[in-house]
């Protein structure tokens, strides 16, 4: 029997509220994740990308002028599986350009938006195509073509920030909320709950609700720090920012109350973030794009929530994308992602043992 | 969903529960009538925990019949707001202050706030912290944290109250003060089922149900359980000539015992008493009553 009371929901939100806002370390880690966060892969990280990024389509032919690419030590090479991939990191203004072979052309795609880095992926790309004609017993005609299209020239920063938004609500909520559960299991509330008129729905939704409100005031934050202290742009609108990270934050917490049943107590908790919340970090395309992550592990990418939350908040926030334009994919995953794991976290709640 | 009103609070027949190997409840049967003290005593691992989890719905019974305020303890859920329900656990938040605590669980119940508030203040006088409201439930000590737990389950006035071990660690003027608390409720018809080692307190239930080994041994008033366990009163005399009144008690059919000096002798009863001073004229007597406690020694021995 499924019965939903608003009013129980406030009363067990109003609760979570109040027991978060005496917890004023988590209130200072707020505030201070994202700063600590944004340095760390914003600054740390985007030396690896000092170079050139370009990427390299290959559709077979041509191994003297991919080799002559690959050997040039400016560039950083990415190799992605189709042109589409390259044109979409391109025009992200995350690649600076990409070269595509084929076998019978090679088609040049450059960032317009950075013309002296175009110019050198050009260059290269030329001296290559002679070296590549010289070993030809018939000389081709010019089989270079080459495309603009116009990126953002964003830095690492750019791309870096609206992700970091997503992983420090995702990180906070998925810990307080396992926390959280543990700690209503061990001092015997959960139990009181259960013989209370209180259901499992009402219990998730008023610790969805109470979070939220948590949520919204941490993403804030982290907001104004990323767009104010680092300068990264915010095209959109910020309240469709906000929507994609409630979503993201709510999916958290129910991924949190489901697993805190695997965990008898706290430290146990703290051991599943290396399970949780590194291979977000790894595989959700912020810091390495999801074309460069091999193929047999890419499934994994597409099931974790991050990898929508972090491409949907740089649509909003880098392009200017509306709430209609995330829809498919991004907010449909994360809905999906959420509708599982609250179905399991409240499955999982169960009143009677055997 | 009224319940029945005339009808036992709580009524079992045959309920097995078992976990693997171990049958922790076997065919137990129990009547909880209403507006009473009912006492739930019995050693360690007799069962007492699982018998009112299984009340509550918690536990899922094996088999038999469970029936609480009326309603088969399979759709007691219908009627949690009617009962209350403290774990040994002291269920409570301890990083929200005393009023929150109670605001809170007065909120699952859908108490109004003006009623609510009315409830609070009477509740946190009645376990003596109404000058700590707005401390944390953290900081209190062990026997105010018990307090503060008592309130919360009491905070909806509930119809059934189930209280597994709810004076442990509370000090005994404090504990007076629960007890008469616990008349009032069953003076309005409310019932209190309670689990406790202490035996002064089983002494103030009106039913007091001995439980061993997942079954009722006895079940009475704590006066039907002494006479269950053959306890009688004993009369103590202290006598001029012991040797020839003694011989003159026992000419007359009664059992004797002397120890230190001091002539015990078994009553059948008070009226006895006569009939022992026509006997004999003792230089002092006492008549000691038969404790609770060596009812059950005697009762769990004989199970």
């Amino acid at each position: 029997m499924i019965q939903v009371s608003l009013r129980r929901i406030g009363v067990v939100a109003l609760r979570v509220v109040r027991q978060l806002k005496r917890d004023r370390r988590t209130i200072g880690l707020i505030a201070f994740a994202p700063i600590v966060l944004m340095i760390l892969f914003g600054y740390a990280l985007s030396g690896e990308m000092s170079g050139v990024a370009l990427g390299l389509v290959d559709c077979g032919g041509h191994p003297a002028l991919r080799s002559h690419l690959e050997a040039i030590e400016d560039f950083d090479v990415l190799r992605l599986g189709s042109e589409s991939d390259a044109e979409l990191l391109v025009s992200e203004g995350r690649l600076n350009g990409a070269v595509v072979l084929q076998p019978d052309e090679v088609r040049v795609l450059l960032d317009a938006s950075s013309l002296q880095i175009s110019q050198a992926i050009l260059t290269a790309a030329q001296s290559g195509a002679q070296k590549e004609a010289a070993n030809l017993q018939k000389p081709q005609e010019n089989f270079v073509i080459t495309r603009y299209l116009f990126g953002y020239d964003l830095e690492m920063m750019d791309t870096v920030g609206p992700a970091i938004m997503g992983l420090v609500v995702f990180f906070f909520t998925f810990i307080n909320a396992a926390i959280s559960f543990i700690r209503e299991r061990s001092q015997g509330t959960l139990e009181k709950f259960m013989v209370s008129p209180l259901s499992r729905v009402e219990m998730v939704l008023g610790y969805v609700l109470g979070f939220s409100l948590f949520t919204l005031l941490q993403s804030t934050t982290t907001l104004l720090v990323v767009t104010l202290g680092f300068k990264v742009p915010m095209r959109g609108n910020p309240l469709t920012a906000l929507t994609v990270v409630l979503l993201l934050g709510a999916g958290a917490l129910v991924l949190g109350s489901f697993l805190s049943n695997f965990a008898r107590s706290e430290f146990q908790v703290v051991q599943f973030i290396p399970l949780v919340i590194t291979p977000q970090i790894v595989l959700c395309g912020v810091w390495w794009p999801l074309q460069s992550i091999p193929e047999f592990i890419r499934p994994i990418s597409y099931m974790l929530p991050l990898t929508y939350a972090g491409d949907a908040l740089r649509a909003v926030m880098l392009k200017g994308s509306s709430l209609t334009e995330i829809i498919f994919p991004d907010l449909l995953a994360l809905t999906v992602f959420f509708l599982v794991f609250f179905a399991a976290a409240t499955l999982m709640l169960k009143r009677q043992v055997d | 969903m009224a319940s029945d009103e005339s009808g036992p609070v709580v009524s079992a027949r045959g309920v097995v529960k078992s976990f693997g190997q171990l049958r922790v409840l076997d065919s137990l049967t129990l009547d909880i009538p209403r507006g009473v003290t009912y006492c739930l005593l019995g050693p360690n691992g007799s069962g007492k925990t699982t018998l009112i989890r299984a009340i509550v719905g918690l536990l899922k019974i094996d088999g038999g019949d469970l029936n609480v305020l009326g309603m088969p303890v399979s759709r007691v859920q219908q009627i949690y707001s009617k009962i209350g329900y403290m774990t040994q656990h002291k269920a409570l938040y301890p990083d929200l202050t005393l009023q929150e605590n109670l605001e809170f669980f007065a909120g699952l119940y859908g108490i109004g706030k003006q009623e609510r508030e009315q409830r609070i203040v009477e509740l946190l006088r009645m376990v003596n912290l109404q000058d700590l409201r707005n401390r944390l439930a953290g900081t209190l000590s062990g026997g105010m944290y018990q307090r503060l737990s008592l309130a919360c389950t009491l905070i909806h006035e509930p119809e059934l109250l189930l209280l597994d071990e709810p004076t442990v660690g509370v000090d005994p003027r404090l504990r007076q003060t629960f007890w008469k608390y616990f008349e009032r409720l069953t003076s309005d018809g409310r019932t209190v089922l309670i689990t406790t080692h202490l035996m002064d307190e089983a002494e103030k239930c009106r039913i007091v149900g001995y439980m061993k080994a997942g079954k009722m041994t006895a079940v009475g008033s704590p006066d039907d359980i002494k006479r269950q366990a053959g306890l009688k009163p004993h009369l103590e005399l202290w006598l001029k000539d012991p040797e020839k009144d003694c011989a003159r008690l026992r000419a007359e059919g009664y059992e004797i015992e002397i120890l230190d000096g001091v002539v015990s002798l078994r009553l059948e009863s008070h009226e006895q008493i006569k009939s022992v001073l026509e006997i004999v004229s003792p230089i002092d007597m006492r008549l000691k009553e038969p404790m609770l406690e060596e009812a059950f020694l005697q009762l769990s021995e004989a199970a």
